[in-house]
């Protein structure tokens, strides 16, 4: 293994060919026409390779890992599964989550979230709460289109947040895969 | 003196007053948000014609704190600020703040958490290298060569999107390791986007490199030598392009780039078209290292891509669900946070722009006393009046293309 | 305290010994306290004495200790491209009067951050050829990288100049 010092190839004239001007700009013309007749080639027989995406008609399907605007993971009986430990509050560098816990009486959990805001205009989609979460109860969905008109209806409630299990497995998988992995014992650092 | 009649000079007066032509300098101001510049900074210009006499650069449009915010932060939730500092490269500031955490903890993450993080950095830097050449391309009037090269960045960024879960601000490396595995697939994702990416620099190069009126836009603008670039602590690429190989990867080797097969290109004169074809050349030996991390991940086969040690890094999630001991762990880790004994470390890795240090001060608290990024951009930008004055205005646009100011980063 | 293990600081203790506060080399950065008024000197020194030639100047920062005196410290990291070796000088500053020589005369690239320090901490140096703010608007109250400036401090919005 090897690491070089190479000089780069400066062009130190140009030919006569080049500095015509016309020949390059036929080059150009070359390369730029592949593009186009291959992408026409592609509309044509349904086979698109172009880059472009006809949003909003079409959408991008994003990778497993992607994280989207966080969200609540609904239990079967539509109650969130968070038992509003606040530990996601303590973890988020924005302070965007609020949470105030409540009672919960004739269920094994005892607690749940009376209510449970986050600011999506502060969110910075990092993903520390879902990180932080000690019962797999907010994870980043795949949603990003949260424009809106006002500052305010960017205030999420725990209403809003609440997705069911089952339209969230993509993200829950994804999460799972990685729960069983090992670690490393912490090896001192080299002349330490 | 005679008092006969002469011949009126273009513009002069019957009166005989003297025209004014380029008798008084003018104040042009640049900015701050110009489409000819990527990147939010003011010049103001000080012009006789069209030939710029001085400039006086004015940064500070994009400063949001990064050091005083980190400071009311735990060393964990720092990590996410430090994304916000360059959009092009999150990966390697990412990397930057977690070694020199990791120094002041002393601590070695496990091989294959370094390889990861190679592989991570380098596809950070070639979407980095991949927008400064498309962007100068497009301030420089040309189209097509902006849209392969961006082209080739939102390929890049898929792969990054696939690794990281997020194509800008990724989040993705951990104090003592990184946020997850590679992904299933990668290696045959990876192996498309070289090719595709090899593909598109072809045509790029076809497109621009020996084009003329490209070439006579950047050969010989924005010179700065080797004892300018040296005094003014200008690293990178810029440096390199004027003949210096200092390249961290290679004189201070971290991670595992000791093990890695890479070229590091050095320029001649120091000019921007030097620095077009060194950062060209770097986007290669990217491509290459890319392609060693991969094969490299593979052979060595499933491992543990964290330390295990519940002071520097959140135990892992699958315990936490099964055990008492793990969940108390958590909710004690995420509180408090890591607590970094007291002491102070510089760390610095080569980022796509030159030197990104990290100056860190601990009392052996969870928060930083201080948090200093040493950032590339801001360093590079300092010279540009000496690289410009004489030259035509129109020379300042891929001077400043070229050095890659990136505004997050240079203003914090 | 004196950690003579880097023959940097070895080098340094011989002839500047009088002129330093302390060394060390914790997690194998060697570091040097310079007494404010010789700073000028050792770093002059640092950059032109054969075998050490520290031609660049990395990085100039400033860290605020609140409540011990002296306050402020002046951190710099110099790199030698020529040895490809590290070296961290500090120097300690009065809160009372935190002034400290400009090293604009040794290196180039002192200038801006040096603004930046007294921008953001309001530490003045001395012979430097134009000291103003860079990264704030020159409107701005205070220096915010100080401990004693809140963090939520707000200031309303910048009035648009007249021309």
């Amino acid at each position: 293994m090897a690491v070089r010092v190479v000089t780069v190839n400066r062009v130190a004239k140009l030919t006569w060919v080049e500095r015509l001007y016309l020949p390059m700009i036929l080059k150009g013309l070359w390369v730029t026409s592949r593009h186009f007749f291959r992408n026409l080639w592609g509309f044509a027989t349904g086979r698109s390779e172009a880059f472009v995406v006809q949003y909003p008609e079409e959408r991008v399907d994003f990778a497993d890992a992607f994280r989207g605007m966080p969200v609540l993971v609904a239990r079967g009986d539509g109650l969130p599964r968070c038992v509003a430990c606040g530990l996601c509050e303590f973890a988020c560098p924005t302070d965007c989550i609020r949470i105030v816990p409540g009672e919960l009486p004739d269920d094994a959990v005892e607690r749940t979230p009376r209510s449970f805001t986050i600011d999506m205009a502060r969110c910075m989609f990092c993903g520390l709460c879902e990180e932080s979460c000690p019962e797999e109860a907010i994870v980043m969905s795949r949603e990003v289109e949260i424009a809106t008109f006002t500052r305010d209806a960017m205030l999420y409630e725990k209403e809003h947040l609440l997705v069911p299990e089952a339209l969230l497995e993509r993200r829950l998988g994804f999460l799972r895969a990685e729960y069983g992995r090992e670690r490393a014992p912490a090896a001192p650092r080299d002349g330490a | 003196m005679s008092t006969g009649p002469r011949l009126r000079l273009p513009g002069e007066r019957k009166d005989g007053a003297q025209p004014d032509l380029h008798a008084e300098h003018q104040i042009l101001n640049m900015g701050p948000s110009h489409p000819a510049t990527h990147g939010t900074v003011k010049f103001l210009i000080e012009l006789d014609g069209e030939s710029i006499v001085d400039l006086d650069v004015q940064v500070g449009y994009v400063h949001r704190g990064f050091e005083k915010e980190c400071e009311s932060r735990s060393w964990y939730q720092c990590i996410p600020y430090t994304d916000r500092l360059n959009y092009n490269s999150a990966i390697l500031c990412n990397l930057g703040f977690c070694m020199a955490v990791e120094k002041l903890l002393e601590i070695e993450t496990p091989e294959r958490c370094q390889w990861l993080r190679v592989l991570a950095g380098e596809i950070s830097r070639l979407g980095d290298h991949l927008t400064r050449c498309g962007a100068s391309c497009l301030e420089l009037q040309a189209m097509t060569p902006f849209l392969y090269g961006i082209e080739a960045r939102e390929l890049v960024w898929d792969l990054q999107e696939m690794l990281c879960g997020a194509r800008v601000t990724t989040n993705y490396v951990r104090i003592g390791g990184v946020k997850h595995d590679l992904p299933e697939g990668f290696a045959a994702a990876a192996g498309d986007l070289l090719a595709k990416v090899r593909s598109l620099l072809r045509d790029f190069d076809a497109v621009v490199t020996r084009n003329r009126i490209f070439v006579d836009r950047l050969k010989d603008t924005g010179v700065l030598s080797k004892e300018d670039c040296i005094r003014h602590a200008v690293t990178g690429p810029v440096l390199r392009a004027a003949g210096v190989p200092l390249d961290l990867r290679k004189d201070e080797p971290y991670l595992v780039y000791d093990q890695l097969d890479f070229d590091v290109p050095v320029g001649t004169v120091g000019d921007n078209y030097d620095r077009y074809l060194v950062c060209v050349e770097e986007m290669q030996q990217s491509l290459r290292i890319v392609e060693q991390c991969v094969d490299r991940l593979g052979a060595l086969g499933p491992g543990p891509v964290d330390v295990d040690d519940p002071r520097v890094r959140w135990p892992a999630k699958g315990r936490v669900f099964e055990g008492m001991e793990e969940l108390i762990q958590q909710f004690k880790s995420v509180t408090e946070g890591p607590k970094v004994p007291a002491g102070e470390g510089y760390l610095a890795i080569e980022s796509a722009n030159g030197e990104l240090g990290f100056y860190l001060v601990s009392d052996g608290s969870q928060r930083p006393v201080k948090v200093r990024c040493r950032p590339p951009s801001f360093l590079n930008l300092q010279p540009l009046p000496l690289m410009v004055r004489g030259a035509m205005l129109a020379d300042l646009i891929p001077t400043f293309d070229f050095l890659n100011m990136i505004g997050g980063e240079c203003d914090r | 305290m004196d950690d003579c293990a880097s023959p940097l600081l070895r080098r340094l203790l011989d002839t500047h010994g009088s002129a330093l506060h302390a060394t060390h080399a914790r997690l194998g950065d060697a570091t040097a306290i310079v007494k404010p008024p010789a700073l000028l000197e050792v770093m002059g020194f640092l950059r032109d004495e054969p075998g050490l030639e520290f031609d660049m100047l990395l990085d100039l920062t400033a860290v605020d200790h609140l409540g011990e005196e002296p306050r402020f410290e002046m951190v710099y990291h110099l790199y030698s491209l020529a040895r490809n070796h590290r070296l961290r000088i500090k120097a300690r500053l009065p809160e009372s009067e935190p002034v400290v020589a400009s090293l604009t005369g040794l290196w180039a690239s002192a200038d801006w951050m040096e603004r930046e320090v007294f921008d953001l901490y309001g530490i003045r140096f001395e012979g430097h050829p134009d000291l103003r703010r860079i990264l704030l608007d020159e409107s701005f109250e205070g220096h915010p990288l100080r401990k004693d400036h809140p963090k939520a401090a707000r200031r309303p919005p910048v009035e648009p100049r007249q021309a």
